[in-house]
């Protein structure tokens, strides 16, 4: 018997996990002082600068434990984002065992309550352990009651460590090895190993993370991937340790990568299992489905001439997160680009910025929105997750909308102003549920499409940054929703319609209206600037003609200056966006579509 | 054929306007003409000592803060380097400097056209735009101009700015008129970013007219003007006929030009190409180093580039840019997609064609700026 213990870390934002973690690394020996380097785990340049995990990691290290015994301990590191929360549910499953952290001065937020229920739910050991012990404002007897109260048991089997000390870290690995269980090791049933995180190495193809559930996976074996079916071999298989380090085999029980010339991640699925092609298992780890995005927008390049690059940094990106959906779509006023479908708003963001950072794209995207399902008034259903797409007025019976069930955490002085942010998201409030140290679980079912629009900001402003937010898809349900559409002298411009509530679309239309007005510079003749639902206009402004525009001096001989400046403009006017024969420079759409529900 | 631009770089004080470059203090003015000397003396003997110099024009700065022996001294030294035939030496003046005695002496050493830095006759708009004469004064300095009989002169006039109606600029323009200019050039107020006004402006202390306004008043200078005989012959200048300024419109139809001091220019297109340099606007270097290491940012301009500095400047005035000047001169010619865009401007009545020369009507004038980018991209 290998004496292995699987486990993860389930924890908020900055409430510690990656300090933690590296205090284990260097405990356990598994990185030298020397190596260390702060939150090793988070690799990408993005994850340590915004400390957040967005692929799950696996590291192996091998713990001597006062008695002399050796512990093989597999720390699987998880996102901590709903948006990701698929792929924290795949990684529980590898697990046998979880540390639940707590900062104690901070409390138990949304989402650690989210994760862990997860967790539980998966039948893993749960550690709890409050974290930052040394902060002066650390609580451990309030926090600590707040754990007892959601996860049972006494505080006395709370650890109190400090990850930024090291105090407590000690009986934290001994706490891992006594009450977490070691693997099943049923080495002699056919192979099943879960895949839990891949990446794509542009030499090697994909690498997959697995844990083998059952069985054994040796090196040069033929392999398939029960849901994708594709067959394979293992021409390299290894441990996760700092780097990676070759074996000849995986047994039941561990955790390792196995590269096998799998050209697209397409192939190799989180959630999947791989069997012996020789020996298949009949059936797969339960828990696998395909991922659907739940958040749509227009990805278009600044610079018309940039499309083929954008289209070349998709195609990278979506090698290495299989999450991403793309395609093409064509926008009258933004000319050819993408229409992507994400995970959620950070995964959104997360896409947008490493188009920037790693591929130096500059791009515009338009207003996110979700996924609406329409019954046509001829019986027919359609899915439409691009405001464009939208059927005419006449032509939809009903249209349906995806509603979340959000659960929010807060300290019981912010109830007020989160409700008032619900009841003007058209929320339906569920219940509140006060816990320990003055804190409240607020429950809301809510229009996805009003959370994914300036939601999370307005939230964490409007509570100072303590409230939290989860939520889970509910279901969709009929809504008076619209196509607010926008028109600068009776030209459409597809880019800027969204559908919206009936409510709200007067508002809406008048606010755009307004931007557009300000920003779009004077043209040569007059332009009228509309919002309308269908072929009635809700709101309209004019931008008046261009009545002057002309140097008063051209600076003695300085010809250069005035020279450099038409050069800049003509720059400019290459980044202007045309619809009819309306210019709009790109400033003005970037303000309409980042505009939030205030300006 | 060539100009010479020399730049004075002092001023009494500091317009909240103006954005060119310019010192306050006093004590550098000696030490500046000896080192303008020497710049002028560097350039004996080259290639552009060759050509016969038909204008020179003394800017600023307030040129006329300079006295008898500095001018003359300056004037000195462009002789012994140049070969001087003028048809016209300009002087920039700013009316509390101007005496009858100073203008027969500048007369004298041959400055035949002055310019007047009158820009209104307003008090509390000569306050607002900082200037350091009163209304007064620039009365007197312009009955001074016509009581010595000065050859010719210009008078500047700012319009478009915040607060000022329509009549107080009429008022300004009648007074200007009662002393019969030949030329008058008229500059609507504009917003540099570096200056007072423009900070100002950025704090939100001061609102610029809007542009229906300023196209307004365009308008009213331009008509009034007119009604008596002066014509506008580009954006901002006006003359009666055959009263325009030849130095400047010789920027505007590239003849070469040699600029001396600190922020001058320098243009110079022969045989072996067409070139920009300029004076770095820095008088402590200019005072200590030699000119080949203030100068700066010599830039050899392409034909292409030429051409539409052509179109740049000859659409801004009323002679336009001929067709055939622009294959001659430069090899340019309009692309189909231009000509079409150029037909769509005829049609709409922002420009004309007119014995294949191309200019703009007052409308497009007003609007120049934004024509000359759409007709180059
Ligand atoms: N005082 C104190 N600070 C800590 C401790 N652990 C982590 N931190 C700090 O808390 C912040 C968040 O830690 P991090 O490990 O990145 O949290 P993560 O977001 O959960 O991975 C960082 O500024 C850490 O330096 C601790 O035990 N004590
Ligand atoms: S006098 Fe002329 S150069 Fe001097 S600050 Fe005033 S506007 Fe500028
Ligand atoms: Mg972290």
């Amino acid at each position: 018997m290998k004496n292995i213990r699987n486990f993860c870390i389930i924890a908020h934002i900055d409430h510690g996990k990656s300090t933690l973690a590296d205090r284990l690394l260097e405990r356990t020996g598994t990185i030298s002082e020397r190596e260390m380097q702060e939150q090793v785990l988070d690799d990408m340049d993005l994850e340590r600068e915004r400390g957040i995990t967005i692929k799950s990691h696996a590291i192996r290290m091998d713990y001597n434990r006062p008695n002399g015994e050796v512990v093989t301990f597999n720390l699987i590191d998880t996102p901590g984002h709903v948006d990701f929360s698929y792929e924290v549910s795949r990684a529980l499953k590898a697990c046998e065992g979880a540390l639940l952290v707590v900062d104690a001065a901070q409390g138990i937020e949304a989402q650690t309550i989210s994760n862990l229920y997860q967790a539980i739910d998966q039948e893993l050991e749960i550690i709890p352990v409050l974290n930052k012990i040394d902060l002066p404002g650390a609580d451990p007897d309030g926090v600590g009651q707040q754990i007892v109260d959601l996860i049972g048991g006494t505080k006395e089997e709370i650890l109190q460590v400090s990850g930024k000390t090291g105090e407590g870290v000690e009986d934290l690995l001994e706490a891992i090895v006594e009450r977490i269980p070691s693997p099943k090791q049923e080495v002699d049933k056919p192979l099943k190993a879960l895949i839990f995180d891949s990446i794509f190495n542009s030499y090697r193809g994909s690498i997959c993370y697995v844990r083998v559930m059952e069985g054994v996976l040796k090196k040069g074996d033929g392999i398939t991937f029960m849901a994708t079916k594709k067959e394979y071999d293992a021409e390299e298989i290894g441990y996760l340790k700092l780097k990676k380090e070759k074996t000849d085999q995986l047994e039941a029980g561990e955790v390792g990568y196995v590269i096998g010339s799998v050209k697209s991640l397409q192939d190799a699925k989180v959630g999947d299992t791989i069997t012996s092609t020789k020996n298949k298992a009949d059936t797969p780890i339960p828990g696998y489905k395909e991922v659907k995005p739940m958040v749509f927008s227009g990805i278009f390049p600044t610079n018309s001439e940039d499309f083929e690059d954008l289209r070349g940094a998709l195609e990278k990106l979506q090698l290495n997160d299989a999450s991403l959906s793309y395609q093409p779509e064509t926008s009258k006023a933004l000319g050819f680009g993408f229409r992507a479908g994400f995970l959620g708003l950070l995964h959104m963001e997360i896409i947008q910025e490493r188009l920037d950072r790693e591929f130096d794209m500059d791009i515009i995207t338009t207003v996110p929105n979700v996924r609406y399902e329409i019954d046509l008034e001829d019986g027919e259903r359609i899915k439409v997750d691009n405001p464009s797409e939208m059927p005419e007025v006449g032509k939809i019976a009903d249209v349906w909308e995806p509603y979340i069930k959000a659960s929010i955490l807060t300290p019981a002085d912010y109830i007020g102003p989160i409700m008032t942010l619900c009841e003007e998201r058209r929320g339906k409030y569920v219940n509140q549920h006060f816990m320990q140290n003055n804190r409240v679980e607020i429950t809301y079912e809510l229009p996805m499409a009003e959370v994914v629009f300036d939601f999370y900001d307005r939230l964490k402003s409007g509570t100072r940054g303590y409230a939290s937010l989860d939520y889970e898809f509910l279901e969709y349900r009929k809504g008076d929703l619209v196509r607010l559409d926008i028109l600068l002298n009776g030209d459409q411009v597809d880019a800027l319609s969204s559908i919206t509530h009936r409510d709200k679309a007067y508002y809406l239309g008048r606010k755009i209206c307004g931007k557009l007005k300000e920003l779009i510079p004077r043209q040569q003749f007059e332009v009228a600037v509309q919002a309308a639902i269908g072929s009635r206009v809700i709101a309209r402004d004019t931008i008046r003609a261009l009545k002057k525009d002309v140097t008063a001096k051209c600076y003695g001989g300085d010809i250069s200056r005035k020279r450099k400046l038409i050069e800049k403009q003509k720059e400019g006017k290459k980044r202007m966006k045309q619809v009819g024969s309306v210019e709009i420079p790109q400033e003005a759409f970037l303000a309409v579509l980042s505009m939030d529900e205030e300006d | 054929m060539s100009g010479i631009y020399i730049h004075i770089p002092f001023c009494k004080q500091a317009c909240s306007y103006c954005d060119f470059y310019f010192l306050t203090r006093d004590k550098l003015r000696q030490p500046f003409v000896e080192a303008l000397l020497s710049e002028i003396n560097s350039y004996g003997d080259t290639k552009f000592s060759k050509e016969i110099v038909r204008t020179i024009y003394l800017g600023g700065g307030t040129p006329s803060l300079l006295n008898n022996k500095q001018l003359e001294s300056i004037f000195g030294a462009l002789h012994s380097v140049f070969d001087i035939d003028a048809e016209e030496i300009t002087m920039e003046l700013n009316p509390d400097d101007v005496t009858r005695d100073y203008l027969s002496m500048i007369q004298d050493l041959g400055v035949n056209r002055a310019s007047m830095g009158v820009q209104s006759f307003d008090k509390k708009l000569l306050e607002f735009m900082h200037r350091a004469h009163n209304p007064e004064e620039a009365f007197s300095a312009l009955e001074a101009l016509q009581k010595t009989g000065f050859p010719t002169f210009t008078a500047d006039l700012i319009y478009g700015n915040p607060g000022q109606s329509v009549e107080t600029l009429e008022q300004d323009i009648d007074k200007l008129l009662s002393f019969d200019p030949p030329h008058i050039s008229a500059y609507s107020l504009t917003v540099e970013p570096k200056t007072r006004l423009g900070k100002q402006v950025e704090l939100g202390r001061i609102d610029p007219p809007d542009d229906d306004r300023v196209s307004e008043q365009f308008d009213v200078v331009r008509t009034q003007l007119a009604a008596a005989g002066i014509e506008q012959y580009e954006v901002s200048n006006f003359s009666k006929p055959g009263k325009e300024a030849v130095h400047n419109s010789n920027y505007w139809k590239h003849e070469n030009y040699i600029g001396f001091g600190p922020s001058a220019h320098s243009f110079w297109w022969d045989e072996s190409g067409a070139n920009r340099w300029q004076n770095e606007a820095n008088l402590k270097k200019y005072l200590n180093e030699a000119p080949e290491d203030y100068r700066e940012e010599e830039e050899t301009l392409s034909k292409n580039t030429l051409a539409e500095e052509r179109l740049m400047l000859g659409l801004r005035t009323k002679w336009g840019v001929s067709e055939i000047d622009l294959k001659q001169s430069y090899g340019y010619s309009f692309t189909d997609s231009q000509w079409q865009w150029i037909e769509d401007q005829v049609e709409k009545g922002f420009m004309v064609t007119e014995n294949s020369t191309l200019k703009m009507t007052s409308d497009g004038l007003k609007i120049s700026d934004h024509l000359i980018v759409e007709l180059l991209s």
